[in-house]
């Protein structure tokens, strides 16, 4: 992410730290006490849309539309590599990894502003980046096969599109999706808008992106050698007329059409997923869940103080629904695929779907330090261990003020 | 079980009083480990079976007799069983346990099974250490694609000079104590001490280390098997302390490897040759089958195989796999061998297979083989092989990323 954090710097306004820094200026003079002297109860009980509008899902710019001279465009190169990604401490896995990190880099870009990413694949297997939830041209869908040729050893795609609409979203590899995002090709996509409904209601300071996901380490290292090695077959074959001229239409299971489909099946094609070549499906088995690629108790801590509100985005990056539930507070569920709801809603769990993303405000109201976690305790586990997985901590800073005393300790095993 | 008295001790009631504790925990308090622990860590098991039934024409001798004319012959089904698992810094512990049948067993007399893996071996990122019954490590240089491991063993494989000829498995497996040495999986060094069946009994006991040598070979990267032109290639040395009359010692060296013809993932043909040297016996003639063993000798063998797979999956194979065999002091003792066989895929890992296999031997060499020199076979079979791994936590080692990228057991 080096290249992009360097034009990070130069638009402070879109980085994470920038973004935070600037909020701070002006949110640092609220005071604890005001916040809470608003009751967001009493505001959102105030009815936000009346009407029920059908029109609310056009995108506010024609996704066909091409830039105009002199129009931003901000511009992002991620580069798509193997490497090694520690979970927890003693388990590491070969990973697909953008820019190097696992889960990649964090987008954020202003409502309505241009973006380019010049995606580079700099492995045998074939990527790309599908940005969920974002209303892009169709061509910049990144569904390999079916919008865009997946993007090959060496090459370069760039996806050029308009970021619509604001909200949480969030971007993955589209080829192979089990095993890809498994393997780490997801991040958080977070298009700012011009006006933030959450920050008038809620106002805040920090905030934190939490994508939630899950791997079963030995699939995943498994199903990468396969493929890796049919894709080392395959690069060897791109330099080979020869082997281009016969493996023609009969390797990957790539089709025209169905017609060309059915016809391979009549001549002796059999599909991968036949009982004579599979036998019983093995379907992953999850031995690791993760907040933003690592298990408790690797996980990031969440930090707030009294009387401040932190939003935090949760993204269901991965397969499996999780139940994420705080103790101790209530918070507001206000955003729902990236749109504010019409109602914040208090809750204490909220369940996060996979392919959803929920924006919760957590005020600091009562001062200790607090489990965030899946509650599906199945997901608290490292490898079948309690405690680990899906799991963090909300620390209050201020916590000895009131009295409460932190133990400092983290438990690995029970 | 103490409690009962003895008539209790023949109900089924103490029996399943028997079978309702862990048995593990039952044998560990018979036979502990060396640091007794908690066998919490259920390992990966693995469960490897290969079916071979064939029925046979023709008149094959072993062994100086004639075995079966026609016959059904199921000798190289095999079962193998194993366990691995992680071990601390990153270290792969894991057994094996197998048996087949040996040719005998067709008999139903003698030999039903040949254990022919029982071992314990310990792998780190670059070294392996091996103990206990396993290939014979100057065996499988090369691995030749006939119907069975036996067809054409004295051109294809090093003979154990210690065997009496009875058990053709003697050739291939051994009790083998190996130290291997690799560079990123690819290149490998083998150090090893072996006992080599002595069903002769002529070694000094029936289970010492008469056998020492070093191997090197080299593996082309994993996956790209149909595309290298070199897929692998070897050369290795063995001394064998073999005390008699005409043999003070015995030096074996072997070379092979295996390339491809026509580089291909649907029409493959490659071809394989291995050429092996005995050396160091003075006998000048055979007195049984184990002579014929230790004499001084070169065995060369080479095969073709063309491998037709259209849609990324096995079609069909067809090879021709042939052997001559020369005695370096002993006249009328030459031979020869030669195979055709075929195997079209029915099914991921099962096959329909045939093969036609003739060998002719010289006056010297066919006395020992009651006089017949010439030997034809002809077989038709199917051939099931399965593997199954339950618990799976451990990767295989070579591999894409492994050999490219850090190495990480899983
Ligand atoms: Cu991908």
């Amino acid at each position: 992410m080096a290249d992009n954090e360097k034009r990070d710097k130069d638009e402070s306004h879109l980085s994470r730290r920038g973004f935070m820094s600037l909020a701070g200026t002006s949110g640092a003079a609220i005071g604890a006490s005001m916040l809470l002297s608003r009751s967001p109860t009493a505001l959102a009980a105030e009815p936000r849309a009346t009407t029920f509008d059908p029109g609310t899902t056009t995108p506010d710019y024609p996704p066909r539309q091409l830039p105009k001279p002199g129009e931003k465009i901000h511009e992002f190169d991620i580069d798509l590599a193997i490497s090694v990604h520690e979970i927890v401490p003693g388990v590491e896995m070969h990973a697909f990894t953008y820019n190097g990190t696992y889960p990649g880099p964090e987008f954020r870009v202003p409502e309505g502003d241009w973006v380019q990413v010049n995606f580079t694949n700099r492995t045998s297997e074939l990527h790309t980046i599908h940005w969920h939830g974002v209303q892009v041209p169709c061509e910049m869908d990144g569904v390999p096969l079916g919008t865009q040729w997946p993007v090959g050893l060496g090459q370069t795609f760039k996806y050029l599109f308009r970021a619509q609409p604001a909200g949480t979203h969030f971007y993955h590899c589209h080829n192979m999706t089990t095993l890809h995002v498994q393997a780490g090709m997801f991040g958080a996509f977070i298009i700012e808008p011009k006006v933030d409904p959450v920050k008038k209601l809620f106002p805040y300071e920090r905030e934190y992106t939490l994508l939630l996901s899950e791997v079963d380490t030995h699939l995943v290292q498994t199903q990468m050698n396969d493929m890796l090695k049919m894709m080392g077959q395959m690069t060897a074959m791109n330099q080979s007329a020869k082997l281009m001229k016969e493996m023609n239409g009969r390797m990957m299971g790539w089709f025209q059409d169905k017609n060309a489909f059915l016809n391979a099946v009549k001549s002796g094609y059999i599909p991968p997923y036949v009982s004579s070549r599979v036998g019983a499906a093995k379907p992953p088995s999850f031995n690791f869940f993760m907040i933003n690629g690592k298990s408790f108790p690797m996980t990031d801590a969440l930090s707030i103080r009294s009387g401040e509100n932190i939003r935090v985005r949760l993204v269901g990056a991965g397969a499996m629904p999780h139940y994420m539930h705080l103790h101790g507070h209530d918070f507001w569920h206000v955003c729902q695929d990236g749109s504010p709801l019409a109602n914040p809603v208090k809750m204490n769990t909220i369940p996060i779907f996979p392919g959803t993303t929920s924006d919760i405000i957590i005020q600091g109201t009562n001062p200790g330090m607090w489990h965030f976690h899946d509650h599906s305790d199945l997901s608290t586990t490292n490898n079948g261990q309690f405690p680990g997985g899906m799991m963090t901590m909300l620390m209050y800073e201020d916590a000895d003020k009131y009295g409460v005393k932190v133990p400092n300790v983290i438990q690995v095993s029970s | 079980m103490k409690h009962f008295t003895k008539n209790f001790a023949k109900t089924l009631l103490v029996l399943t009083g028997v079978f309702t504790r862990p048995l593990v925990a039952f044998a560990m308090q018979a036979q502990p480990v060396p640091i007794p622990e908690s066998m919490g860590t259920m390992p990966q098991v693995e469960i490897d079976g290969t079916g071979i039934a064939s029925v046979n024409y023709g008149n094959p001798i072993e062994n100086g007799k004639v075995r079966y004319a026609p016959g059904i012959d199921f000798s190289d089904s095999s079962l193998l069983i194993g366990g691995a698992q992680r071990l601390y810094n990153n270290g792969i512990g894991s057994l094996g346990f197998g048996v087949l049948s040996p040719d005998e067993g067709n008999a139903g007399t003698t030999n039903p099974l040949f254990v022919h893996q029982a071992f314990v071996d310990y792998q780190a990122e670059s070294a392996e250490f091996l103990i206990g019954r396993s290939d014979n490590r100057a065996s499988h240089l090369v691995d030749f694609p006939t119907l069975r491991e036996e067809d054409l063993i004295t051109f294809t494989n090093p003979l154990d000079p210690f065997s009496n000829g009875s058990v053709l498995e003697e050739h291939r497996y051994a009790n083998v104590a190996s130290f291997t040495l690799n560079q990123d999986l690819t290149y490998f060094e083998d150090f090893h001490a072996q006992h080599l069946i002595d069903s002769q009994g002529i070694g000094s006991t029936s289970t010492s280390l008469n056998s020492f040598g070093a191997h090197f070979e080299y593996l082309c990267a994993p996956g790209m098997e149909p595309l290298s032109r070199v897929v692998s290639y070897g050369i290795g040395y063995e001394y064998e302390t073999i005390s008699q009359p005409s043999t003070r010692g015995l030096n074996q060296v072997s070379a092979g490897g295996l390339i491809n013809l026509n580089q291909s993932l649907v029409d493959r043909v490659d071809f394989r040759a291995q050429d092996l040297v005995n050396f160091g016996s003075s006998l000048k003639s055979f007195q049984n089958l184990n002579d014929t063993y230790q004499a001084s000798y070169n065995a060369i063998a080479g095969s073709v195989r063309y491998l037709h797979n259209p849609f990324g999956q096995p079609g069909y194979q067809i090879s021709l796999t042939g052997g001559y065999r020369s005695f370096f002091g002993i006249d009328q003792a030459g031979s020869w061998g030669l195979a055709v066989t075929a195997a079209k895929r029915l099914g991921e890992g099962f096959d329909l297979v045939a093969q036609y296999a003739t060998q002719w031997r010289a006056a010297n060499l066919a006395a020992q083989y009651q006089g017949q020199t010439s030997e034809n076979v002809g077989q038709i079979g199917l051939v099931f092989n399965f593997s199954g791994t339950f618990n799976p936590h451990i990767s295989p080692r070579r591999t894409p990323l492994n050999t490219q990228h850090q190495y990480i057991p899983d």
